[in-house]
């Protein structure tokens, strides 16, 4: 089958739905089928030139594809008598985020018309799907408050499952993934004062710019912490990033408000170590369980301390935990094939 | 510099027309700009085409310092540092209008659709801030239609360094698409009229089977099949390399071509004669008679009278080959040079 993904453009910015859709396309690809990936441009601000932008996607034509899956806003609008959604996101500015600091959108009536606007194309474009499937827990939860749509939860699968074997802990607490204030590895660094003496911590990963490396940097420095944390700022390649995982005692991952499981989380699942994470990190929560699958605390350095403290040591609870947080994980049965069944259907 | 490479496409058909936009792009990257490469979907079905064309104009570059179009309509793309490499019009309803292709009536729907696509294409031409085209042909469709100027740019083949030449053997070679319109019938015709040992090979696929079909039949109506080795399957760049390293030289014989054919740009980087024909069009851009290779009547008995003479006098060859690298240096075909128009 002709598969064709449609995915939004914000030129010269990639970002995780563009690599969700590199995914996608390799996996339809390994799967006999063929796939491309149709990128669109979008450019919101300003916000006023947005209805052109979504009448733009809405009169491309298409031909020469038997089946399209559609992940974004506007680029979703685009017209095909065999469509499927998997959407990453709607234009959350004309709905959660209306009204606040992060909406481009204005508090009028010319805000007013827009909103209704974008919300109608989106009753419209969902209506002429096969089936919508959202990534994750609160982008179902927003459908369904918003435009009163069911959908299934659908998670992306990893990529490489296989990398994340697990081993024998090595004796440290590993903050992985990109590294920027939202993700909150400060946060862990802070920690640290207030961790046991032994407890050692690797933070590894790139930074989303050098602001986000040099902010950790002077917090070790600051607390005098270089003997107990290990910066490994910048890209790595999957098997040094996977290496990582494997020989950690547990995994920790605060991010703040996360929309998805995420893929560290999954990651660790997989390798069966226990995931710390914090009570407002959103959809990683999924995942993570008080006491069973790992620990979830209030985001606050004192508090991550004493967990820290707790899971570090590769003790029976930890072990523990780890194991049944693999359990759990491979129990979603979140993997390729079953992904590729659901959208092709 | 931020650059947006932009053009049309049809998914999943690959084509000359993706190969410029993306060997442009490598060469971009490697010179150290940020390049972003949009390719919008765009059908032909005239029903659709000012629907189409509305859509482009709603695209919002303006996070590109400079974009590139090429394959039609991306022109219409609005940007204040807008450049072409036009490579077409929509043909239809430019020169192939009064031709068998055209496949929609001449009647007064279709002809306001043309006068006001004219108008449309003019005024987007008219905003860029330079026009380059991949042929003479192109550019002299743009002044005889739109009345704007277009500087030719010829598009040079990818890392144009892997060729070379290990030896004058004893093949004429022809790799292209096996296509009716790429006229490799002649070349068999061709061959029961030689009257040396020189040797026919045709490499490529066609769209279909049956011109590839067609033409194996005729070579064994004609009783010439062990004259012609025919390798109807995709060949590979690096077994191109090689085959044209150690052909006698190289041919490229199509009916009336827009632009002068990579196949024989190639076989120039490889330093071989190019033998083509007087109604081949855009290749004639490239190969002069006697200097850089054969320019002869489309018909066998001609064809095959050049062959012999490539392998009669090898040094001939050898001569006009090494002239084609030349000839190349001369018409600017480099990505150096094609780097320095798009970016100037």
């Amino acid at each position: 089958m002709k598969v064709l993904i449609v995915n939004n453009m914000a030129p010269f910015i990639w970002g995780g739905a563009e690599e969700l859709a590199a995914n996608l396309e390799k996996q339809l690809v390994l799967a006999g089928h063929e796939a491309e990936v149709l990128r669109i441009p979008f450019q919101w601000n300003p916000a006023a030139k947005i209805p052109s932008q979504m009448l733009m996607a809405r009169s491309l034509k298409l031909w020469n594809v038997d089946h399209v899956i559609a992940l974004k806003f506007p680029a979703y609008l685009i017209r095909h008598p065999r469509k499927t959604m998997w959407l990453v996101h709607q234009y959350r500015q004309a709905y959660d985020l209306r009204g606040t600091e992060l909406s481009n959108i204005p508090v009028s009536a010319e805000g007013d018309a827009l909103v209704s606007l974008i919300r109608e194309a989106d009753r419209e474009a969902f209506g002429e799907c096969r089936a919508v499937y959202s990534i994750a827990p609160p982008v179902a939860g927003r459908l369904k408050k918003f435009n009163g749509l069911e959908s299934t939860v659908l998670l992306p699968p990893l990529n490489d499952p296989e990398l994340f074997g697990g081993g024998p802990p090595d004796g440290y607490i590993l903050a992985a993934g990109r590294i920027n204030s939202g993700k909150r590895q400060h946060l862990l660094v802070e920690a640290m004062r207030f961790a046991a003496e032994s407890v050692r911590l690797i933070v590894a990963g790139p930074p989303d710019s050098a602001e986000d490396g040099d902010r950790l940097k002077k917090l070790v420095e600051l607390y005098g912490l270089s003997g107990r944390v290990t910066l490994d700022l910048g890209f790595l390649s999957r098997p040094e990033y996977a290496g990582y995982i494997n020989r950690a005692d547990a995994v920790a991952y605060v991010p703040f408000d996360e929309d998805s499981l995420g893929y560290v989380t999954m990651e660790a699942a997989g390798a069966g170590k226990p995931v710390i994470t914090a009570t407002d990190s959103g959809g990683v929560l999924g995942l993570v369980k008080h006491g069973e699958t790992g620990w979830v605390c209030e985001p606050d350095a004192k508090a991550l301390g004493r967990v820290l403290s707790e899971a570090a040591g590769a003790g029976s609870k930890t072990r523990e935990f780890g194991a049944n947080a693999r359990s759990l994980w491979k129990s979603m049965d979140v993997t390729w094939p079953r992904t590729l069944e659901a959208l092709l259907r | 510099m931020k650059i947006a490479l932009c053009s049309t496409y049809v998914p999943f058909l690959y084509g000359g027309a993706r190969n410029i936009v993306e060997w442009l792009e490598a060469s971009l990257k490697e010179a150290g700009h940020a390049v972003e490469r949009i390719y919008l979907p765009e059908t032909d079905d005239p029903e659709f085409l000012f629907q189409q064309m509305a859509a482009f104009r709603w695209i919002d570059l303006s996070a590109a310092d400079r974009i590139v179009c090429f394959r039609p309509q991306s022109h219409l793309i609005p940007h204040p540092n807008k450049i072409l490499w036009f490579i077409h019009h929509k043909r239809l309803f430019y020169d192939l209008w009064d031709s068998p292709y055209r496949g929609f009536p001449d009647d007064e729907k279709h002809r306001s659709l043309r006068e006001a696509l004219h108008r449309a294409d003019s005024a987007a031409f008219r905003e860029a801030r330079k026009i380059f085209t991949n042929s003479k042909v192109v550019s002299d469709r743009l002044m005889a239609f739109n009345g704007v100027a277009g500087e030719v740019l010829y598009p040079p083949v990818f890392q144009p360094g892997r060729f070379h030449c290990r030896k004058y053997g004893d093949e004429i070679v022809c790799i292209a698409r096996l296509e009716h319109h790429k006229r490799q019938h002649l070349l068999v015709r061709a061959m029961p009229f030689t009257k040396t040992p020189v040797r026919l090979r045709l490499c490529g696929v066609g769209s279909g089977n049956d011109y590839p079909d067609q033409l194996w039949n005729l070579a064994g109506e004609l009783g010439c099949r062990d004259q012609i080795l025919f390798e109807n399957r995709w060949i590979s760049e690096q077994e191109k390399v090689e085959i044209l390293s150690d052909c006698l030289a190289a041919a490229y014989i199509p009916i009336n071509e827009d632009s002068y054919g990579y196949p024989s740009v190639e076989a120039a980087h490889a330093r071989k004669a190019v033998l083509t024909t007087t109604d081949s069009g855009g290749v004639l851009e490239l190969v002069a008679d006697g200097i850089n290779g054969l320019v002869v009547e489309p018909d066998a008995v001609a064809l095959a009278g050049a062959m012999d003479r490539l392998y009669l006098d090898r040094q001939e060859a050898a001569r006009m080959g090494e002239r084609a690298g030349g000839r190349l240096r001369d018409l600017g075909i480099s990505w150096d040079h094609v780097l320095k128009s798009i970016l100037g």
